[in-house]
């Protein structure tokens, strides 16, 4: 008998021990939550100006291998995403904008959840990208950008990225291979 | 009684109260209209490794190792395969615009991958979950082909 109580009783503790391992991870994977201080962005009047300035902040931290400002800058996406104007778009606008708007909201929530995995980062940044790029071809960005390309990246399959100067600063390669990369395209 | 005895019996009595918290089963029955075999060609083979390696976590019906019916283990469980669906779901596949059905299909080659899914804890205890060479080719060809025929609608 003793021996039963004491099985089941170590048996609780051990599924108990489980279950606190996993919450742990969960409140780990949170993000940090000092991304409220950043400095106002420039104002600007276009409807994408918000979203186009996290999506920067995220490539520039990138490029610096810094995966938790990537994260902040992911999480600040998806805030732009929720707080995004779809009023003042042009019926054409609004079709491009409600075609990514999931996807590319989802993508950003995994780069504000993966601080820690830079690689799963840029996995989910390729394709934010490319949506991005599409969202600035219909709506604009209200600044100048680069729609940049390098050859490299995914085992030379390539991508692209969005950024405001023409100097390459590779988001992808980060500081191992921080200049590769051409200019494809010049957004006004 | 000794003291280690009373902590004992709390214990055990604890361990019986949490066996009648039991959380909803993941089982649905019938099949849904937006499987994703409804939208896109999956051959049987494919088909047969997603079920075995991805359906408990990823679907409507998740098949419960006999564990699921002790508590807490239930509860652990309950908590990943809710996870795991709002990520992915196979059984709503249909319902993903097209673009996040790609980024989806991307994301199953890309976990594959990297050795992310199956979790390596679920694989721990269903070794049939895991995905030997060929099958992870197999998924990665089936997944590239899907993603070609997407673009291609485009």
């Amino acid at each position: 008998m003793k021996i039963l109580i004491f099985s089941i009783a170590l048996s609780t503790l051990f599924f108990a021990a489980c279950n606190n391992g996993t919450t742990k991870n969960q409140s780990s994977e949170e993000p940090s939550s000092a991304a409220n201080n950043q400095e106002a962005p420039a104002a600007t009047v276009n409807p994408a100006g918000e979203l186009v300035n996290n999506y920067l902040q995220l490539k520039d931290a990138l490029t610096k291998d810094n995966d938790k400002d990537a994260a902040t800058a992911g999480n600040e996406m998806v805030k732009a995403f929720n707080n995004f104007d779809k009023a003042s778009l042009t019926p054409e606008q609004a079709k491009v904008y409600n075609d990514i708007e999931e996807d590319a909201k989802e993508h950003a929530e995994h780069i504000g959840a993966n601080a820690g995995n830079i690689e799963h980062q840029r996995e989910h940044f390729e394709t934010l990208s490319e949506e991005m790029y599409e969202l600035v071809k219909s709506v604009g960005a209200g600044r100048k950008l680069y729609y940049t390309h390098c050859p490299m990246y995914n085992k030379n399959k390539g991508a692209d990225w969005l950024s405001q100067t023409k100097e390459i600063q590779n988001p992808y390669l980060g500081k191992a291979m921080s200049t590769c990369g051409t200019v494809k395209e010049e957004l006004n | 009684m000794s003291r280690i005895k009373i902590t004992l019996l709390a214990l055990l009595l604890v361990f019986i109260l949490i066996q009648f918290i039991r959380p909803a089963r993941n089982e649905n029955g019938q099949a849904s209209t937006d499987q994703i075999g409804k939208v896109y060609a999956v051959p049987e083979n494919v088909k047969a490794v997603l079920k075995a390696s991805c359906y408990d976590c990823h679907s409507n019906n998740t098949h419960y190792p006999w564990y699921a019916e002790i508590q807490p283990a239930g509860w652990w469980l309950a908590s990943h395969i809710k996870k795991g669906k709002s990520e992915l779901n196979f059984d709503l596949f249909g319902e993903y615009s097209k673009r996040r059905q790609d980024s989806k299909l991307k994301s199953i080659a890309n976990s594959i991958e990297d050795g992310t899914m199956p979790l390596p804890s679920y694989t721990l205890i269903h070794a049939d979950a895991k995905l030997s060479k060929d099958e992870k080719m197999l998924i990665k060809n089936w997944v590239k082909t899907t993603r070609d025929s997407l673009s291609k609608k485009k």
